[in-house]
């Protein structure tokens, strides 16, 4: 796989076209499994994002058609959908894009220049604002298209048929009521490891991510450092006490997980730069996540975790900058 | 406490002056004490307004203090229901019911009971502790029923959670907590329960653990007040029921 | 009064100097309390109250506060008329008391109270340190009611809201209407910070706006042309 001729560096164009490609098997996994409604909310989201990228860039004066047709906006857009329930309404998704890249994105200086991965400060942004809203997720096997479609275009908000607890929050539920863990995982919303249905779905997440390290388009250790780091917190805390604690592999295939090990904790500009710094991030975002995951408010704690990591990045680059040749290390 | 003269300390505390002052000042020392002397002075005159304010508006506040307590109590049974002094007829069953329920208040009409509002607590809220307040109507043999229900106190995460409390619930024609005024005191515990619990009452989706909490603990309070309702009005006023909740022993002050 | 003098305390306050937006002090009350506007005004007007009276006892005693100890006694005179007001709002408006809490107690500590004092009340006449003090606490609460206002619109799409914490019978407006549903997160403190980062930004774009007309007023035409 490895070529040994020197690589070109890769248009910013062609990097998005290629997130968004491994992003399909696990939009496939999605539609399969949950319900082609993600699809709609996929296709507001895009031209909610463009719209928002081309009236922000002509406010700043700055040319439109580079910046709109380089698909940044789209991943950003993307992302962030997958990140919310497939359900929420419309303007739910359209103001989550607009947050994203008007505030996230615009405000700290557009693309290159934004501290916060903007899909997940609108993530964080949506939950606080609307956590009912933003705390309904489809269940598994009620893939009603209709349905779905009803609860993101209309008003009403009937969703007690088409949702269901997702498997975080009905292990958190359980262990609140002193269940333990085993018995827990033994009822319907779960399958094999991770939440019934949406196994499957964060498998296509993975199968995309080992696509984007063989192409090279992301840094193998960022999604290594993040699953080490939620993994290996899991895993002490599992070997602890089985009782009270899920297993690592649970976590893995829950929530965001895989998601974020591929496709959030990689995006360039957000994340540390040096090797050793990608590693300290990517762990810190998987530890900080398990913890509010499991003891904080709120039903998944990526989004938040990776913000955190986000304003340490100057920090993490500036400590682990490798010294140049011949050059000593400062005190 | 003695100064040497030649060792001022700046930092006199003013309330040690006047300390036994040698026969020569020196000009440092003399500076200090009249410093002393000034922030005595003031300290004297300034607690002096803070002591006259807190005379002429301790009536006031008192009088507010009970007002407020008293406008949740109004919100769950109205004061045209009894006519005896409320907060005067109060009993303290925390330590009785194992602190299933708080503070209990008796409702008369003509020395008759009418209600009892009671104080009672959920330990297993999303965000910690919930303290609730709920008034029992007292009618015939099995005919009591549950008047009204309010959180006085919450940690639930806001917009999601904190649809237990009417003030913040976004359905103000239907607020969550008023399903619980009408229900009959005698229900079995086992029914008083979310619906996804196999109980009686209503939750919000993606928020059932606040539902939960609230229910269940107004289920406990409920039976807990609801058996020992002849007692709890036969004890005097400031008692502490024993725990077995029959016995009502005076509290010895 | 000299007109000019009292024009000068105003600009000041209200604007050149505003506490909330040019020197940014005290912030706490300001990002805890502006979740509403009848929460904001109030404590705005507590602010306001207790710098008058805090300039006002400062310069009026400022001839037998020994120097060294201006500071404690400064704290000491703050901190009596912060508790004078303290028990008043919970004897007369024990609703609102409840609400604004440990912010009023606080207001002490709000360092636009103690260098007010220090600054200008231990120098200037009576009247000048009273009319300092109202104009810096208005200019605190212009931006108080303007913050609390926003939040309170487009948080939950009302304005007004516990106006009969005051004046018991009149309602709040719903001006947005029953159907939106809300904007919790400019309710809760990060919102504080993003409207209040907002407002700065504005702040600052006017001034800037007025400095470059005034060098394009004062400058040669050549360079006026110049964006």
């Amino acid at each position: 796989m490895t070529s040994p001729h020197i690589r070109q560096p890769a248009s910013v164009q062609r990097v998005m076209l290629t997130v968004l490609l491994a992003l399909a098997p696990g939009i496939a996994a999605y539609v399969w499994q949950i319900g082609a409604g993600i699809l709609v909310n996929l296709a507001i989201a895009t031209a909610a994002a463009l719209a928002a990228e081309a009236l922000v860039l002509k406010l700043r004066a700055r040319p439109v058609t580079p910046a709109v047709t380089d698909g940044s906006a789209v991943v950003t857009a993307w992302l962030m959908v997958l990140a919310f329930p497939s359900i929420v309404p419309w303007w739910l998704t359209v103001l989550g894009v607009l947050f994203a890249i008007v505030a996230a994105k615009h405000l700290y200086g557009g693309i290159g220049q934004n501290p916060f991965n903007p899909a997940m400060a609108a993530y964080c942004a949506m939950i606080v604002a609307y956590p009912a809203l933003m705390s309904q997720w489809p269940a598994a096997g009620h893939g009603d298209f209709a349905a779905q479609l009803q609860l993101i275009l209309g008003g009403s908000r009937e969703v007690d048929a088409v949702t269901g607890a997702t498997a975080l929050d009905t292990l958190r539920t359980g262990l609140r009521n002193h269940a333990d863990v085993h018995t827990i995982l033994a009822t319907g919303a779960f399958g094999f490891i991770g939440g019934r249905g949406w196994e499957w779905i964060a498998a296509g997440y993975l199968a995309g991510g080992l696509f984007l390290i063989a192409t090279r388009s992301i840094d193998w250790r960022l999604p290594l450092g993040f699953i080490a780091g939620m993994g290996g917190t899991a895993c002490l805390f599992w070997l602890a006490a089985p009782e009270r604690f899920a297993s690592p592999l649970f976590h893995l295939a829950s929530g965001g997980a895989m998601l974020a090990s591929f496709f959030i904790v990689t995006d360039p500009v957000t994340a540390a730069s040096t090797p050793r710094g990608k590693l300290i991030f990517a762990a810190g975002a998987g530890i900080i996540a398990w913890f509010v995951r499991v003891f904080g408010a709120y039903p998944e704690g990526i989004a938040f975790a990776v913000l955190l990591m986000n304003i340490c990045v100057p920090l993490i680059d500036h400590k682990t900058q490798p010294a140049a040749f011949g050059q000593r290390t400062r005190p | 406490m003695s100064l040497p003269p030649s060792a001022p300390d700046p930092a006199l505390p003013p309330g040690d002056a006047p300390a036994p002052i040698p026969a020569r000042q020196s000009p440092a020392l003399r500076g200090a004490l009249r410093a002393a002397f000034g922030l005595a002075a003031f300290t004297a005159a300034f607690t002096a307004l803070m002591a006259f304010t807190h005379e002429i508006t301790r009536e006031r506040i008192r009088a507010a203090v009970a007002e407020q307590q008293m406008r949740l109590i109004d919100e769950i049974l109205p004061r045209a229901h009894y006519d005896n002094a409320l907060l005067a007829d109060m009993i303290d069953a925390d330590g009785g019911s194992g602190g299933a329920v708080g503070r209990i208040w008796r409702a008369r009409r003509g020395g008759e009971p009418v209600a009892l509002v009671f104080e009672t607590f959920a330990s297993d809220g999303y965000g910690g502790r919930i303290e609730l307040i709920a008034a029992l109507d007292i009618r015939g043999e099995g005919q009591s029923q549950v008047r009204g229900v309010r959180v006085s106190a919450h940690r639930e995460t806001p917009g999601l959670g904190d649809y237990i409390d009417p003030a913040k619930d976004r359905d103000k024609e239907h607020p969550w907590i008023a399903q619980f005024s009408g229900v009959d005191a005698g229900l079995p515990i086992a029914r008083w329960a979310v619906r996804k619990d196999g109980g009686d009452f209503d939750y919000r989706t993606g928020a059932t653990v606040s539902a939960r909490a609230v229910t269940r603990a107004l289920g406990h309070g409920l039976a807990w007040v609801n058996a020992r309702k002849d007692a709890l009005f036969a004890a005097p006023a400031g008692a502490r029921p024993g725990a077995d909740g029959q016995t009502v022993e005076p509290v010895s002050q | 009064m000299n007109l000019q003098r009292l024009k000068e305390s105003a600009r000041n306050g209200l604007w050149r100097q505003n506490p909330g937006l040019a020197q940014i002090l005290g912030l706490c009350p300001i990002l805890a309390i502006s979740t509403s506007m009848v929460n904001a005004v109030s404590l705005g007007i507590a602010t306001v109250l207790a710098m008058a009276l805090s300039n006002l006892a400062v310069a009026g005693l400022r001839r037998w506060i020994a120097y060294e100890i201006r500071i404690p006694v400064f704290i000491l005179i703050i901190a009596a008329l912060v508790t004078v007001l303290d028990l008043a709002f919970n004897a007369f408006l024990h609703s609102l008391y409840l609400v604004l809490g440990i912010f009023i107690p606080l207001i002490t500590t709000n360092c636009i109270v103690l260098a007010r004092a220090e600054a200008y009340a231990a120098k200037n006449s009576v009247l000048d340190s009273t009319l300092d003090g109202i104009m810096m606490g208005l200019g605190l609460v212009w931006v108080l009611a303007l913050l609390g206002a926003l939040r309170e619109l487009i948080g939950g799409g009302t304005l007004f809201s516990g106006i009969d914490m005051i004046f018991p019978g009149l309602a709040p407006l719903n001006v947005l209407g029953g159907d939106y549903p809300g904007f919790l997160l400019i309710l809760l403190p990060p919102g504080a910070f993003f409207t209040l980062g907002i407002l700065i930004a504005g702040y600052n774009a006017i001034n800037a706006r007025r400095a470059a007309r005034q060098a394009a007023a004062t400058s040669p035409p050549a360079s006026a042309s110049a964006p």
